[in-house]
């Protein structure tokens, strides 16, 4: 190790000694001693020695220096050289006969001493040598731990430090804060980097004043992020002001930067310091772009969610295995005619966990949305329903459409109409048996891309629904463009409808317009006889809810549909 | 000419000196012969005479660090002595350590020059 380490060094160059004594007999001896090793230059007084240490300090790898020296002292020397941040890398041995002087010079910031007389030339080199050493480890040290821009230390020298800390505050109640500057990369492309560097800086000074004052660590961790380790605090508000640099000059000198805080109040130190910051990034994420609410606050439940969707994610490949995802039925109801006539129903996937029991889908799918895991899980889906409906038609002889969702994942997968192609293919339906559901939102990015999709699929047969109708921000005028046969109007929706006057005009109004797009409209979670009429009235076709059934496990859907029966005709409808 | 053998003599302890000098015994009576006619005894016995001990500590202490460094015993020893006092300002006999430097100073003196004569 040490071979290695002495080859990464540059130690094949000579390093540069400043000598400062005035006695030409000493600088002889000690220019004999180390004049091999070292390029030595003679200072003979204090005021020549600060002259050459301005001029070469750059150079300079060490200072020896006599105490006893014409002019300025040698004390006084050390003292300037300690002061002064120029000079401040170079390390100092004092040489001196006087065992008085050393604690004093200690103090002032010698690293060592050679005595005089003057030992053996090995101890002198030896002492130089490792004094070097050291003052160059720490300026690498100092180069690697800390952020250059802000010099404040990064994540890893952090962490390591946060764990000193904890050795050295034992008793003491910590917190970890993160903070995030919302939208930095805006600041950046609107004000320019290096604007977007000031403030970062700006924010770093104000964080060094604050731990300054209340005890503890802080770090630059990413681009805009700041982490902070310190003694348990509770006027957040009042550090987030402080750290909320202004933004702007002149006329907009009030803007100032928006920052979010995370904050684990009172650690549990028994966790990995990692995990505590995750724990306060987790908080600092749930305020993201809440600028009515900067600050939050990590507790329990966050924690169990988090632990929760791990296990969701971990066991999620078994479940497909072993078929623990059932696939629920809900009817849909004609209603157009003197009689509710079941016409379609939509899948909904439920998971029967071995040891959480049955695991709410408002848990699992927007997690799975989330980290992409819902596309196998709709594959899974997809294939369990046709195989359902080509069962039915066999065994009771019953055709009915079932809805199936399509994620907004799938829409970007090219493969989709094959999949779906091929699964039609493969349990012998027609591609109208497959109604396709597709949430609004999915719409609304990339829109042109997800248009000629849905159309694509529309041309293939499949009958398209948009999901979730109102819960988006779908533009009315999109509606005319987008290629769908049926819009859905979302639960919510229908609820505040029938809270108010205004709502119900709206639902209305927004029936009629589907209507005039030509569009087949589905009410979702409709769940008392007056809701019935009063869709119905309003010219609704098609109503699914708990008025009619909750969603059912596959053989209890069977006799409701025997129940039902004689539906199976309206099978091939295009608006079913 | 100055030889090891004189300075042994003088009461040099020229083993140690020699270390100092890499046993480069040329370079080391070189150095010898430079700090005997560099020293300033005189300038230590004004300052004694004029009482000013801060100036005195001074002249005594440079005297000391090169006398050591070439193990100078015989003058070493009386000027860590008078350092010592005089860095605590502590009332001694001064005159009777200064007449020792000064003694032991020209018979070094005496040592070099007699190698200068030749």
């Amino acid at each position: 190790m040490d071979d290695r380490e002495t080859k990464f060094r540059i130690f094949d160059k000579k390093r540069c000694v400043l000598l400062v004594e005035d006695e030409v007999v000493n600088q002889e001896l000690m220019k004999l001693a180390i004049g091999d090793f070292y390029d030595v230059i003679v200072a003979e007084s204090g005021e020549q020695a600060l002259e050459i240490l301005s001029a070469k300090h750059e150079t300079l790898s060490i200072v020896l220096l006599d105490l006893n020296l014409p002019g300025i002292s040698g004390l006084d020397v050390l003292r300037r050289i300690r002061k002064d941040p120029t000079f401040l890398r170079i390390p100092v041995i004092v040489m001196t006969a006087d065992s008085d002087a050393e604690v004093e010079c200690l103090t002032i910031g010698a690293i060592d001493f050679i005595s005089k007389p003057y030992p053996r030339q090995e101890v002198i080199l030896a002492r130089i040598r490792r004094t070097i050493e050291l003052s160059e480890d720490r300026v690498i040290l100092k180069l690697t731990e800390r952020d250059q821009l802000t010099g404040l230390y990064n994540k890893e020298f952090f962490y390591h430090y946060a764990d000193q800390f904890d050795l050295y505050n034992k008793n003491i109640t910590t917190d970890a804060i993160v903070l995030d500057i919302n939208r930095f990369h805006i600041i950046n492309d609107r004000y320019g980097k290096s604007y977007g560097d000031a403030i970062l800086k700006h924010i770093a000074d104000e964080s060094l004043t604050i731990v300054n004052k209340n005890g503890g660590i802080v770090s630059r961790s990413e681009a805009d992020t700041f982490m902070f380790y310190c003694p348990h605090v509770s006027h957040y508000n009042s550090i987030l002001e402080a750290l909320s640099v202004p933004l702007g000059t002149g006329e907009n000198k009030d803007l100032r930067v928006k920052l979010r805080m995370g904050i684990y109040a009172d650690v549990d130190k028994s966790l990995d310091i990692e995990r505590r910051f995750d724990r306060a990034k987790m908080a600092a994420d749930l305020v993201k772009d809440n600028f009515t609410k900067p600050i939050g606050f990590y507790d329990h439940s966050l924690h169990e969610a988090e632990l929760l969707n791990a296990q969701l994610i971990e066991d999620f490949t078994t479940a497909i295995r072993e078929k623990q995802f059932a696939v629920y039925y809900q009817p849909k109801f004609d209603m157009r005619g003197q009689e509710p006539i079941l016409n379609s129903a939509e899948a909904l996937v439920r998971w029967k966990h071995p040891t959480l029991g049955l695991v709410s889908p408002g848990l699992f799918i927007p997690l799975f949305e989330k980290n992409g895991l819902i596309q196998a899980l709709d594959h899974y889906v997809w294939d369990e329903v046709a195989a359902q409906i080509r069962d039915w038609r066999d065994r009771i002889g019953i055709s009915l459409p079932v809805s199936i969702n399509v994620s907004r994942v799938d829409l970007y997968d090219p493969e989709l109409e094959d999949k779906l192609l091929s699964i039609v293919k493969t349990h012998k339906l027609t591609n109208k048996e497959l109604l396709l559901e597709i949430t609004e939102s999915a719409y609304t990015e990339n829109a042109e891309q997800i248009v000629d999709k849905v159309r694509h699929l529309r041309e293939l047969g499949f009958y398209i629904e948009m999901d979730d109708f109102g819960t988006g921000y779908s533009s009315l005028n999109m509606l005319s463009c987008v290629p769908i046969d049926a819009m859905k109007l979302d639960m919510l929706f229908i609820r505040n409808a029938f809270k108010g006057e205004k709502g119900a005009q709206l639902l209305e109004a927004m029936i009629h317009l589907a209507k005039s797009f030509e569009l087949t409209t589905i009410a979702e979670g409709v769940e008392t006889s007056e809701q019935v009429s009063s869709l119905k009235a309003m010219g609704c076709d098609v109503i699914q809810g708990y008025y009619f059934s909750r969603p059912l496990p596959a053989e209890e859907f069977e006799k409701f549909m025997i129940e039902k029966k004689g539906v199976a005709s309206k099978s091939g409808d295009r608006n079913p | 000419m100055l030889t090891l053998e004189k300075l042994r003599e003088y009461g040099t302890d020229v083993e140690s000196g020699l270390t100092r000098c890499m046993q480069n015994e040329t370079f080391y009576l070189r150095l010898v012969v430079m700090a005997v006619n560099g020293f300033s005894v005189a300038a230590l016995g004004e300052a004694l005479k004029e009482g000013d001990l801060d100036k005195a500590f001074e002249e005594a202490h440079k005297l000391k660090g090169v006398a050591g460094n070439l193990s100078l015993t015989p003058i070493y020893e009386p000027v860590s002595a008078l350092t010592e006092l005089l860095r605590r300002k502590t009332p001694g006999d001064y005159e009777t350590l200064y007449a020792e430097i000064l003694q032991k100073t020209k018979e070094l003196s005496a040592l070099a020059a007699q190698d200068a004569d030749r």
